[in-house]
């Protein structure tokens, strides 16, 4: 029962969660000086009734509660509204720019997941030799560069070797299946290479710090004391024991997938979500901020709750 | 004001333009026909709605895949046939008649007439105020717009205007039998058809489209024009300049529409022809001239602001911050549009001993720290950047110390675009806060539009300098209304004579347009906005592999 009590209130602190956070992104960002129709009456020729025949199109007539209200009721019936700016459903704004994100951003945090997660181990297990000097210094020095600076650099490095920019080559007529995979596999390395470069080191400290940790403890030296190969002590004894900081690592970096990568996206021209909700901060865009910042929350709990739902069964203790 | 601002261009471009007109017009030696000609952008196309969409690439397109009353020709100095061949005034200018082509066809096969035309324009007065607000202004004064016969329309004016032409070289001909299914909940619609996929008659038709990363262009070998030497033109769209200029050196690309400033030298040394010419977009000095502000009133002084405009080293900023691809500016229409331009409204020399001799002369005496003292407050004031202009910067940078040096303390209040906008327009658009702000207009080359942005009319719509003029008003209204070519540019040109003395702006720097090509392309025609502008269907008709 105490397991049905955990999970249960684990579910309604992540419910609550996203309707705070869904009242908090409807009221931050009309907090931000300027609106829509600031930017969208100003089209070349528009008339000054413009600016109020949108202002009543986008309801902004209205005062912010029952703004908030009509969101609410939007939202319970699952319409994220008509992104301002271009006119279109909010949802396949959303859809179409986490299409796009989602494979290069999945790509570069499995990367640093698995680079991090062996340099750790690496550095725990070598410690005080060369080996672990070199391996943290290579991960700080990549987690303290600036991600944008990182991207330019590989952009300049390769440049002519791998594509610069956008996700496909579309000037190619007709590309056979494997033609295209190629093609698709060398637009996404350099922006998938830059995230994970730029993200290992973290998972590296943490990985190493977990498992420096558990590398000291009494079962570790009566697992060596057994006679167990060295491996099998890593393995089965260290890693395991080490798992709880990594797994909310790694269930944080899933969460925050769908928020995409805006340096990245914007170095690398890629059509992702960071850059979708880049220019609607711009434009004051409300309907696909919230949206945008609605996926972003819902996606965040969830990881978390899938966390909170593995420490469960990682360490029973938890529950007591 | 913004980049997106349509240049959307209706009158006579600079002379010197002809003879950088045409690279090759496509009859070059060794000119080969077919192939993809592989574009690559920093900017890009918001939306392919010609009601919803902003940035200029959209406006581009739209003259390539749709088709337009008429166009420039090839030196951009006279109205040329697009789907109208002939037309002609009568009634004093109030109805005019267009002949237009026979035969000519959609993309979907469907016949496009004169009654698409008029449709149009019907559909645009009609929803002027909602759906359609983003072509209202180019129907202004018209009455009716109507279709006798497949090959005539007749469009029948309240008041005879100055811009017919001018106005219909901007509006895109939508095909009724499309458009029409989209006009409900009050024209409402007409802003939330996605458009795609999009049934034109241009040059180009439009193959695909990925927001932010690809528009391919596909030659329409039904268009009723000139054919397009291209099979195909592709737009690439890049969010980061060194990656553009990274695709162009290594091929993937094979012209960047407009070069940054830092990357001319590299792609010139690496063997690409780069070319650039007088364009429109110019930066501006802006001064809150509402009458009616309460603080800081001394900045309506024209003693004041002329000392202003005296200690800005505008060949300073030409070099520095365009790099010398810039030319300094003077009057709100620029130098590129040719004969609209006054050429006797020059800029003001740089000098600060005059300058500090105006304020000298205006009574406001230096305090102890340097910085003068007017009506017992120190003249000390925010200047308002916004942050998508990155040029104004660089253009702060070099006017700070120059007007410390007359006196006047200036302080940067960077903010994007829209905030920037509302600290100008506040409070409830009565521009009663704000002093002096940098920004940039991309004007068109019909004088018309920019001298509309300092009318009071335009308070919380364009305006960003609160000016607000009588006199001015009815010198815009009289322009607006003067058919005859000659007499209203000599309006014009009093009308820049007029706001050079009012000052709500000191005009800063005109920015070339600069683009560069593969050496095995050419045929591209030069404007102020590009290769690739909204001015006529001939660049991209005529670019070619060699």
């Amino acid at each position: 029962m105490r397991g049905a009590d955990y999970v249960l209130k684990r579910l309604v602190f992540a419910v609550l969660t996203v309707f705070i956070a869904v009242t908090i992104n409807f009221a931050l960002f009309r907090l931000a000086p300027g609106s829509a129709v600031t930017n969208l009456a100003r089209v070349p020729h528009a008339t000054p009734e413009t600016r109020l025949a949108l202002k009543r199109e986008f309801g902004l007539d209205k005062s912010k509660f029952q703004q908030y209200v009509l969101y609410l009721q939007q939202l319970a019936h699952g319409n994220l509204g008509i992104s301002f700016a271009n006119q279109q459903p909010v949802s396949s704004n959303l859809r179409t720019a986490l299409i796009n994100t989602v494979p290069m951003v999945f790509l570069g945090t499995l990367f640093a997941i698995v680079l991090g997660t062996l340099t750790g181990i690496i550095s725990a297990w070598r410690r005080g030799t060369k080996a672990e000097g070199a391996s943290i210094v290579t991960a700080l020095t990549f987690y303290s560069m600036p991600t944008h600076w990182l991207g330019l650099m590989l952009v300049i490095l390769f440049a002519g070797v791998l594509p610069t920019g956008g996700m496909s080559n579309e000037f190619l007529i007709n590309p056979s299946f494997t033609t295209h995979v190629k093609d698709l596999g060398e637009h996404i390395a350099l922006p998938a290479l830059t995230l994970g470069l730029v993200l290992y080191g973290e998972y590296t400290l943490i990985v190493r710090s977990a498992m420096l940790e558990t590398l000291g403890e009494d079962y570790v030296l009566t697992a060596r004391a057994k006679g167990l190969k060295p491996w099998a002590v890593l393995r089965r004894h260290a890693l395991r024991n080490a798992m709880l900081p990594i797994t909310t690592l790694v269930a944080l970096s899933l969460g925050y997938i769908v928020a995409g990568a805006i340096l990245i996206e914007t170095v690398f021209s890629w059509p992702g979500i960071g850059r979708a909700v880049y220019d609607a901060v711009l434009q004051r865009d409300y309907p696909m901020l919230q949206g945008a910042f609605l996926v972003l929350t819902i996606s965040v709990v969830f990881f978390n709750l899938v966390a909170d739902l593995l420490y469960f069964r990682l360490d029973p203790r938890i529950t007591e | 004001m913004r980049k997106w601002l349509a240049v959307l261009s209706t009158a006579i471009l600079a002379a010197g333009l002809a003879g950088f007109a045409t690279q090759a017009s496509g009859s070059g030696s060794g000119a080969k026909a077919g192939g993809t000609f592989r574009m690559g952008t920093s900017s890009r196309i918001d939306s392919l709605n010609p009601y919803v969409a902003f940035n200029q690439d959209a406006y581009n397109t739209f003259e390539y895949v749709y088709p337009f009353l008429v166009q420039y020709d090839k030196t951009n100095s006279k109205f040329a046939p697009d789907f109208a061949t002939s037309w002609k005034p009568s009634d004093g200018g109030k109805t005019w008649t267009f002949k237009t082509r026979s035969g000519a066809k959609w993309t979907d096969g469907q016949p496009l007439t004169a009654k698409d035309a008029a449709w149009t324009i019907t559909t645009d007065l009609k929803y002027a105020a909602g759906g359609a607000a983003n072509a209202a202004g180019l129907v202004a004064h018209i009455k009716s717009a109507k279709a006798p016969n497949a090959n005539t329309l007749v469009v029948r004016y309240s008041k005879a205007p100055g811009n017919v032409l001018g106005q219909f070289q901007q509006l895109a001909i939508l095909p009724q039998h499309i458009w029409s299914k989209h006009t409900g909940n009050k024209g409402t619609n007409l802003k939330t058809f996605s458009n795609n996929p999009l049934v034109g008659a241009g040059p180009f038709k439009l193959a695909k489209f990925k927001k932010d990363d690809i528009a391919l262009f596909q030659r329409n070998s039904s268009f009723y024009g000139e054919k397009p030497k291209v099979d195909a033109f592709g737009l690439q769209m890049f969010s980061n300049e060194d990656a553009l200029v990274a695709a162009l050196k290594a091929h993937q690309i094979d012209a960047i529409e407009a070069v940054p400033g830092t990357a001319i030298k590299t792609l010139k040394n690496a063997g690409f022809n780069v070319r650039s010419t007088a364009g429109v977009d110019q930066t501006d000095f802006i001064i809150n001239s509402n009458s009616k502000k309460s603080g800081h009133r001394e900045l309506l002084n024209l003693k004041v602001k002329a000392a202003m405009a005296h200690a800005i080293d505008r060949k300073q900023i030409v070099r520095v911050v365009f790099l010398g691809y810039a030319r300094p500016a003077s009057s709100i229409i620029p130098a590129a549009t040719g004969a609209w331009a006054n050429p006797a409204v020059k800029p003001e020399s740089f000098n600060l001993a005059l300058a500090n001799k105006l304020l000298d002369g205006a009574g406001f005496k230096k305090g102890s720290d340097g910085i003068r003292v007017a009506g017992g407050h120190k003249m000390s004031y925010d200047m308002i950047t916004p942050t998508d202009v990155p040029s104004t910067n660089r253009t702060f940078q070099i006017l700070q110390p120059d007007f410390k040096k007359i006196g006047i303390q200036l302080r940067q209040r960077a903010l994007d675009s829209t905030a920037a906008f509302d600290a100008i327009t506040t409070p409830d658009n009565k521009y009663l806060k704000f002093d002096l702000a940098l920004w940039d207009w991309v004007g068109l080359i019909d004088p018309d539009f920019m001298l509309s942005v300092v009318t009071c009319a335009q308070y919380g719509g364009w305006s960003d300098s609160g000016f607000c003029d009588k006199k001015y008003d009815s010198m815009y209204s009289k322009q607006q209304l003067t058919p005859n070519q000659a007499k209203r540019k000599a309006l014009v040109w009093a009308m820049q004579r007029y706001l050079q003395a009012k000052r709500p702006y000191i005009w800063l720097a005109a920015q070339d347009a600069v683009w560069a090509v593969s050496k095995n392309w050419a045929g591209l025609v030069a404007s102020p906005q590009g290769p690739f502008n909204s001015i006529n269907k001939l660049s991209l008709s005529r670019v070619h592999q060699q």
